[in-house]
């Protein structure tokens, strides 16, 4: 808890004492900005945008000795199968300042119809489910606002935006730590590993009554960016929402709060692609209410929902690299080694946990052909007789077919254990290991 | 004497005026050999950036002094010399290299009925009573027309 204080109020000093430092605002090009802010002067009223995402994806892990698969070995968001065609993403949005001499206001909408576990991940499957719909407010120096249903300061690769990503699953610790899975309201069972067969004939290892989290919120946000010094800019924001992902409820009546800063040496370019080399920190606080007593009553229970990260990215072509360490206590998802979507205390509503990854990129020169590798690490339930570790390499290769437009192949090599010498992790084990690599090749069209 | 002083006056005012006026001196009375004016418009923001790039192209086209440049803005294009335009660093790069902005009266004044406050412009736009009047005498004066 000391620790959790101690970090949140570095980061506010070192916000505060920014706006000591700053001089005039900068039109920088991360995230926060790309996502939250327009062009001043020279944006559009209405401007129409989106990406599609089509990718053949297999799995090549074996089931357990009886003849049973449990999630990690199947393809989301459906979970039936291990190999096959999808639309993971189909996303159209429209984004701009409604009255273009008027810079002091833009706004952003986005809608996914692709098949996830946004849109088929809860109790009602949806053909289209809203991800974002915001408006910035930039009247205060120093001081945007925005409000509305947008993503939440936070790791890298969950605040960037998708359709730039480089790899096409997340890594472990950004997916089982924050990619959020939420508690149903009512008390809900485990799920025990189920055959092909009977996946195939109707029984679903989704028993999620909410979409995931989606990296997102509904809430309030103040923030910018600033020029310091010759070629440095530094970024910072502070959010609270409901916490309760894309969805339009705060379903325990707390609120979670949200810091990020980051300091970046510019070299050159703008957009998605600026080079330069950037240092980050994030944390989130909030906490999930779960009932975790198998009986008609509901007794729910409030438990913290805590995370914390830094990080460093540079990109300087042909070389990328990025590094990020999260830290997480609470709530962790108990899913992976059985279909078990509950966050019961004996499992994840307690639990710590922490990841890193390390990432590396190479444009080749003279060529639309671009090298990526990846490793990640996932603690979960450290230091406990169900102790797990979720490790992976993806191996990758994207060609540009223009700007635009891009192939993405990667070749995951996994790693999925309970590492405790314990009774817990010899069951576990029974279905983990047989987790095996998975390929997967993604198109990428951008309009 | 009196002679000998009149004539080292002249000669010193004359001086005085010649270099004084170059940065003065009308539209009519550039001794660049090309004169163009790029017309702007439209709200577009990919037109902002394409003005600026035939700015920048015919600059680079030319040597030094044998071109002349004025952008005339009016209706929505004004905005490209709003003051917070994120191009203002590179107008003001164009400005040094003596282009010319020419941001439309009429058009400033029907926007600051509509925001209830003068949009600021960027300080290197010179406000002309009428933008398509200035294109009319540019015209005129032997400027050739360009609207991307």
């Amino acid at each position: 808890m000391e620790e959790k204080k101690r970090f949140k109020h570095t980061l506010i000093s070192i916000a505060c004492a920014l706006g000591f430092v700053a001089t005039e605002p900068a039109l920088a090009v991360n995230w926060l900005m790309l996502q939250g802010t327009e062009d001043p002067a020279a944006s559009s009223r209405a401007e129409v945008w989106g990406f599609i995402q089509a990718d053949y994806q297999k799995d090549f892990s074996d089931p357990n000795t009886s003849g049973q698969y449990v999630p990690p070995k199947l393809l989301g968001p459906d979970l039936d199968a291990q190999s096959g065609f999808n639309i993971s993403r189909a996303r159209i949005g429209v984004r701009g300042t409604g009255f273009p001499i008027d810079s002091h206001i833009n706004y952003f909408l986005l809608l996914e119809m692709g098949n996830s576990c946004i849109t088929h991940c809860a109790s009602e499957n949806t053909i289209a489910r809203m991800t974002d719909a915001s408006i910035t407010l930039n009247y205060i120096p120093g001081a945007r606002i925005r409000g509305g249903l947008f993503k939440t300061p936070g790791a890298e690769e969950g605040l960037q935006a998708i359709h730039v990503f480089d790899y096409i699953d997340f890594s472990e610790p950004v997916n089982q730590l924050l990619l959020e899975r939420f508690p149903n309201s009512a008390y809900t069972a485990n799920l025990p590993p189920q055959t092909q067969a009977q996946l195939q004939g109707g029984v679903s290892l989704n028993g999620f009554t909410s979409p995931v989290g989606g990296f997102r919120d509904v809430g309030v946000q103040v923030f910018d960016a600033f020029d310091v010094g010759k070629d440095w800019e530094v970024s910072y924001a502070g959010m609270i929402g409901d916490g309760n992902g894309i969805e339009f409820k705060n379903s325990d009546g707390e609120y979670d709060k949200y810091l990020y800063l980051s300091a970046e040496k510019k070299f050159s370019g703008k957009g998605p692609k600026a080079e330069g080399l950037k240092f980050f920190a994030w944390g989130q606080w909030g906490s999930r209410q779960l009932d975790n007593t198998n009986d008609s009553v509901a007794n729910l229970k409030k438990y913290d929902r805590d995370r914390a990260g830094l990080g460093v990215r540079y990109l300087k072509r042909p070389f990328r690299a990025t590094a990020e360490y999260i830290n997480a206590n609470g709530m962790i998802f108990a899913g992976p080694d059985k279909p078990s979507f509950t966050f019961a205390s004996t499992n994840g509503a307690e639990a710590k946990a922490a990841g890193w990854y390390v990432e590396g990129g190479w444009y080749i020169p003279k060529s639309n052909f671009e090298l990526d590798a990846r490793y990640d690490t996932v603690d979960l339930f450290k230091d406990r007789t169900d102790d797990h570790t979720f490790s992976k390499w993806t191996l990758g290769a994207q060609y540009h077919l223009n700007p635009k437009t891009r192939l993405t192949l990667n070749y995951e090599i996994r790693n999925y254990e309970c590492t405790a010498n314990t009774v817990p992790c010899t069951n576990a084990n029974k279905n983990l290991d047989g987790v095996g690599n998975k390929v997967a090749l993604q198109l990428t069209a951008i309009f | 004497m009196l002679d000998y002083f009149r004539a080292i006056s002249m000669a010193f005012f004359s001086m005085l005026i010649m270099s004084g006026a170059t940065s003065a001196l009308s539209a009519d009375q550039s001794f660049a050999d090309y004169k163009y004016v790029l017309h702007i418009d439209d709200m577009d923001p990919g037109k902002q950036e394409l003005i600026l790039n035939n700015a920048t192209n015919l600059l680079d086209a030319y040597p030094p002094g044998a071109v002349e440049i004025e952008v005339v803005a009016y209706g929505p294009g004004l905005r490209l010399l709003f003051d917070e335009n994120v191009n203002k660093k590179r107008i003001e790069s164009l400005a040094l290299s003596g282009v010319r902005f020419s941001a439309c009266g009429n058009t400033l004044k029907g926007m600051t009925g509509q925001l209830g406050y003068e949009p600021k412009l960027n300080p290197v736009a010179k406000v002309v009573p009428g933008g398509i009047v200035r294109i009319g005498e540019l015209v005129k004066q032997g400027y050739i027309y360009i609207k991307p």
